[in-house]
């Protein structure tokens, strides 16, 4: 089974150099002002800090990969500095082209691309990467543990209960979109599952949810048991039945909102 | 943690395919938006019976409370104190969606736990199988409720845990600790009956504060020359008005006399002199219980085995027990000077008794 593995070598993610710097404020210094994804950074260095506490010889560690997609060579020179400057622990820098981006992830094995930006997002899953939101958590000064929440509408979904989503159904093309995405998140969960199981329920510095937005409950237990099945038991699960969304998020405040795509499709746009 | 390579028994199998499977028929009914609906959040020990779970988590801690949790993940809970009432309000958004197909102005109940997500299965198969039009939760994985609280725009919040509830009401919400009556009472199946004390429920407590301060003549004196002066209102006011919102459009379409709402007053107030005070407050908000019972010092137990309301609100725990002892749900409404722990001032979380629900 998947959990009994002993993955040998790191989880590797993969930012955008603009969500980690903010490159739009004007600054005086040679390093870059911090961005929005400064908090996220921070909680993954402390996962792998407490990984390694508990066992010098950790393998499955989060490696981060920086992509800087398009840069001038100033730009880049102050990433480089920037990084050194604030003491992240970036894995491998990319300067690349826009159209070498999937190569770029494949080849080093990226489990998760990140961004703030959702069309972003939207543009990598469509193009086949495994890809998630990196959502902008409120308060930059407080250090909370790494929090990913998962989709149960898509990790949830079940040929056999169709009508388990309200009362909208899915084309053809959605349901191939929601099963692909099941198939494409499943490394991903695996591993963060294998990691979360390192800490003891309480005091974790990792925590996985579970949010379902538009599935009935029983889409939502769906998601818990494929999860369970994967080696991931999520420490939070909501249900919000087609409650909206935001307020509940921003209380959740996640780092990363994985959802395949789910909340894209444009049927399900009007309920939103 | 359980082992996954076991295969899973036959029972398991039965109960997966169930549970996920489950095809919700075409008609079942899209719960309300939560700014239009009356929100009701229930804990998980509220709605059910985890009397046995609790203490295995405060004798053994919480591994070997969620490792027995997921052992017996097909065994769905019993139901708890606040059940009779969910049925009850269910059986009212019945009634509402058959007079007003189209409106939102419903119940809406949500499970607001801070259960690990772990025993979600549990909670939602206990759901599933007591037939709960239950949709919404929060399973918090022990963080506080209050946030989501305020996101689904709760009108009442009912816990077992009395931490969770004093902290919701010095946030502004509705809401009390329940607790468990002491004999079974057969409730109404087809009326939701809620009955409240008045000072510090629906009311504020500048009266009692008065009685505690000078004793009960002077409380009347108080009262009487005050009369037309209507109190301040106390924390459940909002949800008697919710109720009477409801109330109302049942007579709108004839339903008056066999309205499946119910409201009863339960003061220690006496019917000769304080009580006019409580009467032309309510009257002042525009607002009115179908019943007013002073009992001018008298228990509250009896009157209330009588009415047999699904829940009672008071802010002394006193007459809480009064009327748990004789078969009445009742919850504790921790606001006012009644109360033995006075509110913390300096905003500190009182960690020291963690429960999980």
């Amino acid at each position: 089974m998947e959990n009994k593995k002993n993955h040998s070598g790191p989880l590797m993610i993969a930012l955008q150099h603009d969500d980690l710097f903010d490159l739009n404020s004007v600054s005086t210094n040679t390093e870059l002002p911090k961005g929005r994804a400064f908090t996220f950074i921070k909680a993954v260095q402390t996962v792998n800090e407490r990984l390694v506490e508990q066992n010098k010889n950790e393998c499955l560690l989060f490696e981060v990969i920086l992509i800087a997609m398009e840069c001038t060579e100033d730009v880049k020179m102050k990433i480089v500095e920037s990084v050194k400057y604030y003491g992240l622990e970036i894995g491998k820098f990319y300067f690349c082209k826009k159209e070498e981006l999937k190569n770029t992830l494949q080849s080093n094995k990226v489990k998760l691309f990140l961004s703030t930006d959702r069309d972003d997002v939207q543009e990598a899953l469509r193009s086949g990467i495994s890809a998630a939101l990196l959502y902008d958590q409120a308060d930059h000064h407080v250090l909370n543990p790494l929090k990913v929440i998962l989709s149960g509408d898509v990790l949830g979904f079940s040929e056999d209960s169709l009508e388990s989503y309200l009362d909208f159904e899915l084309s053809e093309n959605q349901i191939e979109t929601v099963k692909a995405a099941k198939i494409c998140v499943k490394e991903f969960a695996v591993l963060i599952g294998q990691m979360r199981r390192r800490f003891g329920p309480d005091n974790s510095p990792i925590c996985t949810c579970v949010l379902t937005v538009w599935g009935s409950r029983n889409v939502c237990a769906s998601a818990l048991k494929t999860l369970r099945e994967w080696g991931l038991d999520v420490d939070e699960a909501f249900c919000l039945a087609g409650a909206p969304s935001n307020p509940i998020l921003s209380v959740v405040n996640p780092h990363i909102l994985w959802d395949g795509g789910f909340h894209n499709m444009r049927d399900l746009a009007a309920l939103s | 943690m359980m082992n996954m390579n076991t295969a899973l028994p036959e029972e398991m199998h039965t109960f997966w395919k169930e549970t996920c499977n489950q095809t919700s028929p075409s008609k079942k009914p899209k719960p309300p938006k939560p700014q239009n609906a009356i929100t009701i959040a229930v804990s998980s020990r509220a709605l059910f019976n985890m009397d046995l779970e609790q203490d295995i988590y405060e004798q053994q801690g919480m591994e070997d409370y969620l490792n027995y949790q997921i052992q017996h993940e097909i065994e769905p809970f019993a139901p708890g104190p606040a059940f009779p009432f969910i049925k009850a309000v269910e059986a009212v958004n019945a009634r509402l969606r058959e007079l007003y197909p189209d409106s939102e102005e419903l119940f809406d109940v949500v499970l607001m736990t801070s259960n690990h997500a772990h025993v979600g299965l549990r909670l939602i198969n206990s759901i599933n199988h007591h037939q709960l039009f239950l949709e919404r939760f929060c399973m918090t994985g022990g963080n506080s409720p209050i946030g989501y609280l305020k996101a689904y725009h709760t009108n009442l919040y009912l816990s077992a845990d009395s931490l969770k509830v004093r902290e919701a009401i010095e946030a502004g919400i509705a809401a009390a600790t329940v607790f468990s009556p002491g004999k079974i009472t057969e409730v109404p199946e087809t009326q939701l009956r809620v009955a409240f004390d008045g000072d510090a429920v629906l009311f504020s407590d500048e009266s009692e504060r008065i009685f505690k301060a000078h004793g009960l003549d002077k409380f009347f004196e108080h009262e009487k020359a005050h009369e037309n002066k209507p109190l301040d209102h106390g924390p459940l006011k909002g949800f008697l008005e919710a109720l009477g919102k409801l109330q109302q459009k049942f007579y709108a379409k004839g339903q008056r006399l066999d309205c499946p709402i119910r409201t009863y007053l339960v003061t220690a107030r006496s019917a000769a002199s304080s009580g006019t005070r409580a009467l032309k407050t309510l009257r002042s908000w525009g607002l009115e219980t179908d019943e007013a019972l002073f009992l001018a010092g008298a228990p509250k137990g009896p009157m209330l085995e009588k009415i047999r309301p699904h829940i009672f609100f008071d802010d002394q725990m006193f007459h809480v027990e009064g009327a748990t002892e004789l078969g009445t749900v009742a919850a504790h409404v921790p606001y006012g000077i009644a109360q033995k722990i006075p509110p913390k001032k300096d905003g500190k979380k009182d960690t020291s008794a963690r429960q999980l629900e």
